[in-house]
């Protein structure tokens, strides 16, 4: 067996053990409707996930302005591509606690607009991605609009929830310090965030082997 | 540097005199802008809304008209040289750095112009008071300023892209919106008269410009010459 199927085997292992654990060794939070606070181990990591899938895009997209290799244009595309899945269910995972916590799905607070305009910027660079048809330039412009982004993301995860009224747990938690939150909750969640890194990794280097192979048969094609 | 400002506003001062041959952005910004604002003024009116929801109110159906006028017309200065095919002319014309601030003053020419028509006209029709006028205008100036940067450079991507119309609202949207949350929360500070929050709202948006001007700056050239 190979490492690489060993490491697959016991990612699998332990994120059964996560959700096992989430479900039955932590306590329903204070403060918060019924069981309502377990989101947390499942809606953290995909909005960590898409925000690092969404780093990873626009890192890879300055690479290959630098190094104008195809390789990097790949990475950059496929971790899009992921982070808009994680996008959606850190969203609908969202959803439902705030469904449950405050009566509605979806109330435009500050933190789900940012959100929101995560999914939107996802969505508009795999179309700009999808209009573009020579390759080199389709690299190159969506590695543009993906920096653009970049920098507009700061504005809406960190200014805009800073200025205006939200309704989002996470910064009571901050404010009250981390001695206050019960330390099962910091476990399972930590190991819920490296469960799930791991899984998106695992995504993340299989689609950017697909990628190749297709550009490699691509290529093929024209060669002869 | 008094070369690339000169041929900067060559650039601008070409794209203005061809604009005014043909008026197709000009028009599709105020003949948009009017026709909303005619409908808005038409179904809500100086008096539909309660008072206590009119700052707010106002100014998002302010912004709102503002944005998507802009959309309508701000992605002609690129899409205008690839349709007439004289962009690789300008590529050998002139260096990219001019070509962009060239581009940007002609979008800001056409957003100033924009703003100076349709804020006073918006305000008089649906009655909007702005209590800190002084802080409202530098908030208008700051944040036409930055739509017009953004606008810029997303004409310029869409122009080299095979289906151009939509893919300017689409592209550009995402990258306005934390600008359309700050001019919005501003405008409406600025017309109930709460001056710490129009205060931060005009920070945000002078952060903004300049990380902006700076990103597209740097990037511009990538497009233009890829």
């Amino acid at each position: 067996m190979r490492i690489a199927d060993v490491l697959k085997w016991l990612l699998l292992v332990w994120l059964a053990l996560t959700i096992v654990a989430a479900f039955f060794y932590v306590h329903p939070a204070e403060g918060f409707i019924g069981e309502s606070s377990r989101i947390v181990f499942f809606h953290v990591p995909m909005a960590w996930i898409a925000v690092l899938a969404f780093l990873i895009s626009c890192v890879a997209s300055v690479r290959y302005l630098m190094r104008r290799e195809p390789k990097d244009d790949i990475r950059a595309a496929v971790a899009a591509g992921l982070g808009l899945l994680f996008a959606v269910l850190a969203t609908t995972t969202g959803a439902v606690f705030a469904r449950i916590m405050w009566g509605a799905f979806w109330n435009w607070d500050p933190r789900q607009t940012s959100i929101a305009i995560l999914l939107l910027i996802y969505a508009a660079y795999l179309a700009l991605r999808g209009a573009v048809g020579d390759p080199e330039r389709r690299a190159s412009l969506s590695a543009v609009y993906a920096i653009l982004a970049f920098v507009t993301v700061p504005f809406l995860v960190f200014v805009v929830p800073r200025i205006y009224w939200s309704l989002h747990p996470d910064t009571i938690i901050n404010t009250r310090g981390a001695n206050e939150f019960d330390p099962r909750y910091t476990q399972v969640l930590m190991a819920s965030l490296a469960g799930f890194t791991g899984l998106f990794v695992w995504l993340y280097t299989i689609g950017c082997r697909i990628e190749a192979i297709r550009l490699r048969r691509h290529q093929e094609a024209l060669d002869d | 540097m008094w070369r690339l400002l000169a041929e900067a506003l060559a650039v601008a001062g070409k794209d203005l005199r061809a604009e005014f041959r043909t008026r197709v952005a000009l028009n599709a910004l105020g003949l948009f802008a009017l026709t909303v604002l005619a409908a808005v003024s038409y179904t809500v009116g100086p008096y539909r809304i309660a008072t206590a929801d009119r700052p707010f109110l106002l100014a998002v159906l302010l912004w709102i008209v503002v944005f998507f006028a802009a959309l309508a017309g701000l992605d002609r200065s690129f899409v205008k040289e690839e349709e007439s095919h004289t962009a690789p002319l300008l590529r050998l014309a002139a260096s990219p750095a001019a070509v962009w601030f060239g581009k940007l003053l002609f979008n800001l020419v056409l957003i100033y112009a924009l703003m100076a028509m349709l804020v006073p006209l918006f305000c008089i029709l649906m009655g909007y008071r702005i209590v800190l006028l002084p802080a409202f205008l530098a908030l208008l100036v700051l944040g036409g300023y930055t739509l017009a940067v953004v606008t810029t450079i997303i004409a310029a991507i869409i122009a080299r892209a095979l289906t151009r119309g939509a893919l300017f609202s689409v592209l550009s949207l995402p990258l306005l919106l934390p600008l359309l949350i700050f001019l919005i929360q501003g405008t409406a500070a600025a017309a109930d008269g709460t001056a710490e929050t129009l205060a931060s709202s005009i920070r945000a948006v002078f952060s903004m410009a300049g990380i902006m001007t700076i990103v597209s700056a740097a990037l511009f050239p990538v497009v233009w010459t890829d």
